[in-house]
């Protein structure tokens, strides 16, 4: 009995947290793990879970298959295995990156260790890589030959139709010479000659159609180069920027590495030093101190040196998520005071209505501009700015490490910050003032008999009688934020997603497309997680069992 | 005045400073560029660690369009930036955003095309019967467009077109180009900031990415642009380059490097150490070895990585190699397609100033008449040869280059008078008022200037 009891808890605890998460779609395999009506559960499983994951699988496969068939000037559509493809490159770019950050830091005996083992590597990678150039020279040679051989009989017909027709054209003009001779002799008349004109040209377009034909044919064989070639070149260019990473890291551990900086520098001061007591001259010696001053200073600063990286498309993800969060706040910190009053005092409300009618339509784009100029007056000199330089720095107070230097925070971040918040601020100030204003008329009146003070009202019965509306706004907000982002992003080329997204574009190579792609979902699929946890929030705060919401 | 001083003060003391780092102010630095293969020399200077070589620590960041790359550079987001020659004559004079700027560093010389759409290429060969072969004779000049911008005309039109920034070199290039076979490019005015009165076509702005999509899209017919953007077109076989810019004026300035007066004057001796590096990374693009060019492919690996330019290597390759394609099956050998250092191109040329002001005042962006002083003045506010040739001694000190692979001291920083033009006309850069004059279309200013 005490064993069943356990159980239900526990199934109660598990379905009150589906249903609070939102994801509703795992509450009958959850019960039928429990045993409950198995035959409903797996009907329902039947129904909401393998239905819509075979659809969304069918999906896939017309994607896979139409894909390949709609080609664009850019290259053919990709398909979700190549967008898989450009995920694994996007993560080989973002480890390189993390290669070469370490590679710059590493010391001693595990530099050397390190060094060894990507000279190896290197070594490894030229061969694999003239081998694989060799191929693909090989394959590229043979489509062409097989080309040719499909061109050449086209190009002879083209050859021979171009023959033809000239000759006919020929036989015509001659023709047209006589009539026109007869015409000049007034034995004919000209009336004849136009007509034959005519004739003619006609004649020389349809002629030139149907070399077109051929023409168009040749060159769509031309266009499109067997798969393979293709294939074989991106394997071998693969492999040639392995090599080239190689080449970077290689220089990076021997040269540029901070710490064989930092004994560089130490060493030029040793030499410096035994100059300095070398020296007799008064103008040798202080030149020499001035070096090791100097030169002592640029040793302390290649200690604390790091590699400049380059943005990754994780790292602008990351970069995004904390912009459309300042965003996010600046809009809830606004929205909801604002949302109260006008919800609580109908003059509030009639003197906002008009600015928030004005303003709320108002496209994200003209927000960006006006925010990237009013934004820029703030900071003349943005690498000096107090607000940057003690957010970008490693550490705080000297000891705390800062968790947010990663994100190197500037203006750009700021105004996009700022598009977001006016863009998410709406839908939260006008929910939280229906909220606010729909409040049951009998718990106000409760208030008054019980005579509340503003404050104690406030928390006590309007706050918490309005949070579902509230929580409602927010989310929409945050959609609304998230999506408004990744345009202001693109536009201003503000690091983060919308960067990414622009900057494949402006690349135009054979694997922007499929970036694009991959962009896409990443967008979605954050966007999709953000949702659920602000419905989470929702119904943590909700009476009801908000399904109207769901 | 102070800024000069430091400079000499810098250039004395090289002695002392034999392979050695300069003092520099300022160690970590953020350079702004526009994804096109003439940023080369900032990306390898970074890439093959010159920079790193002076001490400084360089961040290359893409930039959306030319005229943010400038804000950014101007707000101070960014220290320096690749930037189009007209770029910071045109801020120094306040056409468009008004804003000291000045150049140590020619970044490269040529590397632009004009391509016109598949359709207009085969009206040009109905035209001129001479262009009707897989590979027609160059230079091909705008004479056989002519009829077709006539008959667009006619019909009421204006053959749209496409150059990428209102004071880029493609702009006077493209101008040039037309107004050469005597169409009219159009003018600006002081209320037409679009530059169209007049115009027998009408040329308008777009980002150099867009280029083909505008091309297919039917929003311009023709296009002057950059690398790789013209290849692109040959690739996806939606236009035809019909000239580069090499044709139209051989060996022009291209690129340069810029930053800000106040920068320049606030970091002295790191705009040397930049320079320093850019020079290394310019002799290092254009190193040959049996008249190959020894690290061009490698650079064009380097260029192709996302962060960089990021179009596909093979297409980057196409031209950066010595190579353009003109149409799929015409191949041609263009060995200085991009020049990056030799011919002392890199060298920062008041007479490469004096041009482009000519052309701003040709075509009426200077609204009002200039005496030839004028000119001059400007100039030698934008272009900083002394900061050049500070960092050329100290890498001839250092044993990086040889004498006579940059100007000599006493150099005054004028080419000698060239007409390697489409048109044949010559120019003298220590006379613009008389350069002005000699052309058909566009400003012609009084000839008693040219001696104020």
């Amino acid at each position: 009995m005490a064993d069943s009891s356990i159980k239900d808890k526990i199934k109660y605890a598990l379905l009150k947290g589906i249903d609070v998460s939102g994801f509703k779609v795992l509450d009958p395999p959850v019960r039928l793990a429990f045993g409950e009506e198995p035959q409903k559960q797996v009907r329902d499983i039947a129904k909401y879970m393998v239905l819509p994951i075979l659809f969304v699988l069918a999906c896939l496969g017309i994607w896979t298959v139409m894909g390949p068939n709609h080609k664009t000037k850019s290259g053919e559509v990709p398909t979700p295995a190549k967008i898989l493809t450009a995920y694994e490159d996007n993560k080989r770019f973002d480890e390189r990156q993390e290669e070469k950050a370490s590679d710059f830091i590493v010391e001693g005996a595990e530099r050397e260790a390190t060094l060894a083992e990507a000279e190896a590597e290197l070594a490894r990678l030229e061969a694999e890589a003239a081998r694989l150039g060799e191929l693909s020279d090989e394959i590229a040679a043979a489509a062409k030959e097989q080309m040719d051989a499909r061109i050449a009989p086209l190009r002879s017909e083209l050859e021979s139709l171009k023959a033809k027709h000239g000759e006919l054209e020929d036989q015509r003009e001659a023709e047209m010479t006589a009539l026109a001779g007869k015409v000049a002799e007034k034995q004919a008349e000209p009336a004849e000659l136009v007509a034959m004109v005519r004739e003619h040209e006609k004649i020389e377009d349809a002629e030139g159609a149907t070399e077109d034909v051929i023409e168009s044919r040749i060159d769509e064989i031309l266009a499109n180069p067997p798969e393979e070639v293709k294939e074989a070149q991106m394997a071998a260019n693969r492999v040639a920027d392995e090599v080239q990473h190689y080449k970077k890291r290689i220089a990076i551990l021997t040269n540029e590495n901070r710490n064989v900086k930092e004994a560089e520098y130490l060493e030029k001061i040793a030499k410096d030093e035994a100059e300095l007591a070398a020296a007799t001259e008064p103008k040798k010696v202080i030149r020499e101190a001035k070096s090791i001053a100097r030169n002592a200073e640029r040793a302390e600063s290649a200690t604390t040196q790091t590699y400049p990286r380059t943005a990754t498309i994780f790292w602008q993800t990351k970069r995004s998520l904390a912009t459309v969060f300042v965003g996010f706040l600046i809009a809830a910190a606004l929205a909801i005071p604002i949302g109260i009053m006008c919800g609580l005092n109908r003059i509030v409300m009639a003197c906002l209505t008009p600015i928030i009618s004005i303003f709320r339509p108002v496209s994200p784009v003209v927000w960006l501009l006006i925010f990237q100029i009013i934004i820029g007056a703030f900071f003349p000199d943005p690498e000096k700015h107090p607000l940057f330089v003690s957010l970008n720095q490693d550490k705080w107070f000297g000891w705390l490490p800062n968790p947010v230097a990663f994100l190197q925070t500037n203006p750009a971040m700021i105004f996009s910050a700022c598009t977001v918040a006016m863009c998410a601020l709406w839908p939260a100030l006008v929910n939280t003032a229906l909220g606010v204003s729909s409040i049951d008329k009998d718990h106000m009146n409760v208030a008054k008999v019980l005579r509340l003070g503003f404050w104690s009202r406030l928390f006590k019965i309007v706050i918490p009688s309005s949070l579902p509306l509230v929580f409602a706004g927010l989310r929409i907000s945050l959609g609304v934020g998230w999506m408004v982002l990744i345009a202001a992003e693109a536009l201003s080329s503000s690091d983060g997603l919308g960067k990414f997204v622009w900057d494949e574009y402006q690349n135009g190579s054979s694997q922007s497309f499929a970036n694009i792609i991959l962009a896409c979902f990443v967008v979605g699929i954050i966007g999709f997680f953000l949702d659920r946890i602000m419905i989470f929030l929702q119904r943590l705060v909700s009476f009801d069992d908000g399904s109207a919401t769901a | 005045m102070q800024f000069r001083n430091t400079i000499l003060l810098a250039a004395i003391g090289i002695g002392s400073l034999h392979a050695e780092q300069l003092d520099v102010e300022k160690d970590e630095l953020k350079f702004g560029f526009i994804k096109l293969t003439d940023c080369a020399p900032i990306v390898i200077a970074k890439e093959k660690g010159f920079f790193e070589e002076e001490g400084l620590q360089v961040e290359v960041i893409a930039q959306p369009n030319w005229k943010q790359l400038l804000d950014n550079v101007i707000t101070g987001e960014l220290d320096g930036a690749h930037m189009l020659s007209g770029q910071p004559i045109a801020a120094t004079i306040g056409f468009g955003t008004k804003a000291h700027i000045v150049t140590p560093y020619t970044l490269d010389l040529n590397g632009n095309g004009i391509t016109v759409s598949n359709a207009i290429w085969e009206q040009m060969q109905e035209n001129d019967e001479s262009l009707d072969t897989p590979t027609p004779e160059h230079p091909i000049s705008a004479d056989s467009l002519k009829p077709i911008v006539e008959e667009a005309k006619e019909d009421g039109k204006k053959l749209p077109m496409g150059m990428v920034f209102p004071v880029s070199t493609h702009n006077y290039e493209i101008r040039y180009w037309l107004a050469a076979s005597d169409i009219h490019p159009g003018m600006y005015t002081s209320t037409d900031l679009k530059g169209f009165t007049d115009g027998d076509i009408e040329l308008s702005t777009t980002p150099p990415p867009q280029m083909p999509a505008t091309l297919e899209s039917g929003k311009n017919v023709a296009y002057c642009v950059g690398e790789p953007w013209n290849q692109q077109a040959v690739a996806k076989g939606i236009g035809v380059p019909v000239t580069t810019n090499y044709d139209i004026w051989k060996n022009n300035p291209e690129k340069v490097f810029g930053v800000t007066r106040d920068w320049a004057d606030e970091n002295p001796n790191t705009l040397i150490a930049v320079t320093k590096a850019l020079i290394k990374a310019g002799k290092w693009l254009d190193a040959e070895e049996d008249g190959k060019l020894v690290n061009r492919e490698e650079a064009c690996r380097i260029l192709s990585q996302p962060n960089y330019v990021g179009a596909d290597f093979d297409v980057i390759k196409n031209s950066m190699t010595g190579y353009f394609y003109f149409q799929k099956t015409d191949k041609r050998a263009m060995p200085d397609f991009n020049v990056f250092f030799k011919y002392q191109s890199s060298y920062p040329y008041y007479s490469d100033g004096v041009w482009f002001l000519t052309q701003m005042r040709r075509w009426g962006q200077i609204t009002e008449p200039k005496p030839a002083s004028w000119y001059h003045e400007v100039a030698k506010e934008v272009y900083l040869p002394e900061v050049y040739m500070a960092a050329a001694e100290h890498l001839i000190e250092e044993g990086f280059l040889e004498e006579d692979e940059v100007p000599a001291a006493d150099f005054d920083g004028y080419k000698p008078a060239t007409d390697e033009f489409i048109d044949g006309i010559s120019y003298d850069g220590r006379k613009p008022i008389d350069y002005l004059n000699s052309h058909k279309i566009g400003n012609k200013d009084d000839a008693s200037l040219a001696s104020k």
